[in-house]
């Protein structure tokens, strides 16, 4: 009986023991599963033709015959589309076709100047055109069926004038006549909303495919492309079918988002088919296909983070790390022996250690802030370079941070390497600094790349050490150590807070969360496969 | 066999060398062929009222006594009462530990260890030491044997396999490793790595050996090989041990110091401590009343 119950208490504290480690497992595979999912996203997706045409023109990937055939073949299905809004933007918007009545009429004018013809016949048909310029803008404007047809019909008189023959004033007509008809099918007293939900529509149709081929190319890359993703596509898709509107439910409530169908609101129009038209075809307007992006990994960004991938930010990053353990390594192990090989702890020593673990607890941004104040603006200047954010003073300041971890890590293993060990080297003759570097620092080793480990993790996921002394959001690729540069923990940070266009593009932040932690991972691996191939040598197996 | 190497091992070390570093002769210059009654009584371990404290505690208080050269010379007594203070004040291996402070005066090879001007590093080498817990370097079986070696500069491939070779042939060792020297020390069996830890003092070619309880870690039958060895090697060195086993000590060696709370109460021949002890103290000890 007393055997079950301390056998039952015994696994009961082993559960209790247990349960920390699984919900810390658990609250870790809450996290990251999603992000994980979300960042694979940056790697492994369905790309359109837009993808592989962004491919092509900006960074040179991909077979440019074949991408431009596959392109052109989504233009032709895509020309239904716009040529229903075309027919459909004839009928409808005002201002346009106002802007073309008056086009029309100054290269009318300038056409007459040209002609060497009398004073008196110039002014006539100056005004005559201006009457007809004016019919034209009162009848775009006027929302009377009956005042149209009038307006249109007296315009349209003129059109077997001779004066008018075969001057660009003919075209005065056939803008009359293609709004006449226009007009016939439109709701005019709808006008209005419809111009204002047709821009909306353009815009929309804008993002998808991107500029029309006739339009010339915007200066900006992330406008040259419509949407380079399938998801991205079809998020549009689902906001050109579907109109976000708030609707009071009941007066003093608050208002209510729905979705109202854009094919009831545009029923009675031309454009009644475009939806259906779209929401079929989209597949062969886009082209998706599934896109392993391997380049992500080592492709530039254009323009900031929208397009292109997050090569120079693994760069920086793997820099910025090992340069800083470049200078944390000897200097904590020099520091560690010191702290230990002395025989005598006196004040000097004690005071020293209680400043390293005061300073381990000191806030990352602390030492960004003394990153900035000695090494930028003091140290550089010493030695001629310039006082500015680098390279250099970015992972100085990481060594600073993580010293630390560094020495008391050291520390520790150099501890625990047995006494006996010194002593059987010191009996042999060896001199205290051989004992150290021959027997203390191998055995030690294993303990020493913990603190490295350590470090490391550290280091290459700070961001606030290097806001001031190292890092940049978008820039150049560095090609010396007194640049600025990218890293992928400050990358991830401006994404979060500063740039706009992460909440389009997040699968790239999510992207390079993932890939830094995944970074992380394998330099810790690689530490770790090194100090279990250390402790083997050292067991003797 | 074993002593013949021990000899050629001797005849080898072409620079006889003093603590100090100076020209001068080892004294034991000359080398005994055989084992006898007749024993060599020339001192190479001299103590003269030496006194050792741990801070405020002493550890041993004016100590006086001659250990001669190439005799097993075993130190007994109670735990704590500083023999092994004692011992590792020969080589001053005890200067590691912080606050310890000496009086009186300790002769290696004539020359007082604790004079300023004595050399750590050519002390050490002279007098070499085995400890309680076998302590190999976590290094390969060749490199732990070359490990003093190699301190001395000595840094030819051949010399170095020749030294290892003499070294673990003189401790018994060789036939058990030759096959893989590079195989770890941590992977021996407690025994072989004390006889390592031997063949790696020996290595240095010291005149004196120093031992702290070397058997007090392992079972009888490593313990025995140790004995075996220590008794082959008492022609060639001057052997001190440090024992708790009373028997051990009636076994290996020739002259046998007592020691209790910290001081030498008595120092004789071996038979002579236990046969026929002078003084009460040491009789109650070896026969067991005590201790």
């Amino acid at each position: 009986m007393k055997v079950i119950r301390r056998t039952i208490l015994d696994k009961a504290f082993t559960a209790i023991t247990a349960l920390p480690v699984v919900l810390l497992v658990a609250a870790l595979l809450v996290i990251l599963t999603p992000m994980l999912w979300r960042g694979a996203g940056a790697v492994l997706f369905e790309g359109t033709v837009e993808w592989r045409k962004m491919q092509l023109a900006e960074f040179g990937h991909g077979d440019e015959a074949g991408i431009r055939a596959e392109a052109d073949q989504a233009q032709a299905a895509r020309a239904a589309v716009y040529e229903m809004i075309d027919k459909f933007k004839s009928g409808v918007d005002a201002e346009q076709l106002t802007d073309r009545a008056k086009e029309i009429y100054r290269g009318f004018g300038k056409e007459l100047q040209r002609k060497d013809m009398p004073r008196e016949q110039y002014t006539m048909l100056r005004s005559l055109s201006r009457e007809i310029r004016d019919k034209l803008e009162t009848a775009f404007s006027s929302s009377d069926i009956g005042q149209i047809r009038e307006l249109t019909n007296d315009v349209l008189q003129y059109e077997t004038d001779d004066r008018f023959k075969g001057t660009i004033a003919r075209e005065f007509f056939q803008l009359a006549r293609e709004y006449r008809k226009a007009a016939a099918t439109v709701n005019l007293n709808k006008r209005s909303e419809y111009a204002r939900d047709l821009a909306e529509l353009e815009q929309i149709i804008r993002e998808m495919f991107g500029p029309r081929p006739t339009e010339e190319s915007p200066a900006l890359a992330q406008f040259r492309y419509g949407a380079t993703r399938w998801d991205q596509a079809q998020d549009l898709l689902f906001r050109l079918l579907w109109k976000e509107e708030w609707v009071e439910k009941q007066p003093g409530q608050p208002l209510v988002k729905i979705a109202a169908s854009r094919k009831e609101q545009f029923a009675e129009t031309e454009l009644k088919g475009m939806f259906d038209l779209v929401e079929n075809n989209l597949g062969r307007m886009l082209n998706p296909k599934w896109t392993f992006y391997w380049r992500y990994f080592t492709d530039d960004s254009t323009p900031g983070h929208y397009f292109g991938g997050i090569g120079p930010e693994i760069l920086g990053t793997l820099i910025l790390t090992i340069l800083s353990m470049a200078f944390v390594v000897p200097l904590g192990l020099i520091s560690a022996a010191y702290l230990t090989e002395r025989t005598h702890e006196g004040p000097v020593i004690r005071i020293i250690r209680m400043c390293i673990n005061t300073l381990a607890g000191v806030p990352s941004i602390v030492f960004g802030l003394f990153g900035m104040a000695f090494f930028v603006l003091f140290f550089l200047p010493l030695f001629g370079a310039p006082s500015k954010p680098c390279i250099l003073a970015g992972s100085l300041t990481l060594a600073v941070l993580t010293l630390p971890v560094m020495i008391r890590s050291s520390e520790e293993a150099i501890r625990t390497v047995p006494q006996t060990y010194k002593e059987a080297s010191l009996a042999l003759g060896a001199s205290k600094f051989r004992t150290f570097v021959t027997v203390t620092l191998p055995v030690a080793l294993p303990g020493i790349l913990t603190g490295v480990i350590l470090s490391l993790s550290r280091v290459a996921g700070e961001t606030a050490p290097i806001l001031f002394t190292a890092g940049i959001a978008v820039g150049p690729v560095p090609k010396s150590l007194l640049q600025t540069t990218r890293t992928l923990s400050y990358g991830s940070w401006d994404m979060a807070v500063a740039d706009k266009l992460a909440a389009l593009v997040p699968h790239n932040q999510y992207g390079m969360v993932v890939t830094l932690v995944l970074l992380i991972l394998c330099l810790n691996a690689l530490a770790i496969v090194i100090r279990s191939r250390v402790l083997k040598r050292l067991k003797g197996h | 066999m074993l002593s013949s190497t021990g000899r050629a091992l001797k005849d080898s070390d072409g620079k006889p060398g003093s603590i100090q570093g100076s020209k001068e002769e080892r004294v034991s210059g000359s080398i005994m062929a055989t084992r006898s009654t007749e024993k060599h009584h020339s001192s190479v371990i001299k103590a003269e009222h030496f006194s050792f404290y741990y801070g405020s505690k002493m550890g041993v208080k004016d100590i006086t006594m001659e250990i001669y050269a190439r005799t097993v010379t075993a130190i007994i007594g109670p735990s704590g009462c500083g023999k092994s203070t004692f011992l590792r004040s020969i080589n001053r291996i005890n200067d590691l530990i912080p606050n310890t402070r000496v009086e009186g005066r300790m002769l290696v090879n004539g020359q007082d260890v604790y004079d300023k001007r004595v050399h750590l590093v050519n002390l050490r080498q002279q007098v070499g030491m085995v400890f309680q817990k076998p302590n190999p370097f976590p290094k390969s079986v060749f490199d732990n044997t070359a490990y003093g070696p190699r301190l001395q500069g000595i840094n030819r491939r051949g010399d170095l396999q020749r030294i290892v070779e003499e070294s673990l042939r003189a401790a018994a060792l060789w036939d058990e490793v030759k096959d893989d020297l590079k195989k770890s020390a941590l992977a021996l069996s407690g025994g072989q790595q004390q006889r390592l830890c031997i063949a790696r003092a020996l290595a240095t070619k010291p005149n004196v050996l120093l031992m702290d309880e070397p058997c007090s870690a392992l079972d009888p039958i490593a313990t025995g090989k140790i004995e075996d060895l220590i008794d082959a090697l008492r022609n060639d060195y001057t052997i001190v041990i440090v024992t708790h086993n009373m028997q051990q000590a009636a076994r290996v060696s020739e002259r046998t110091a007592f020691f209790c709370l910290g001081e030498l109460i008595e120092y004789d021949s071996t038979v002579k401590i236990f046969r026929n002890p002078g003084k009460k103290q040491t009789e109650d000890y070896v026969t067991g009343r005590f201790g």
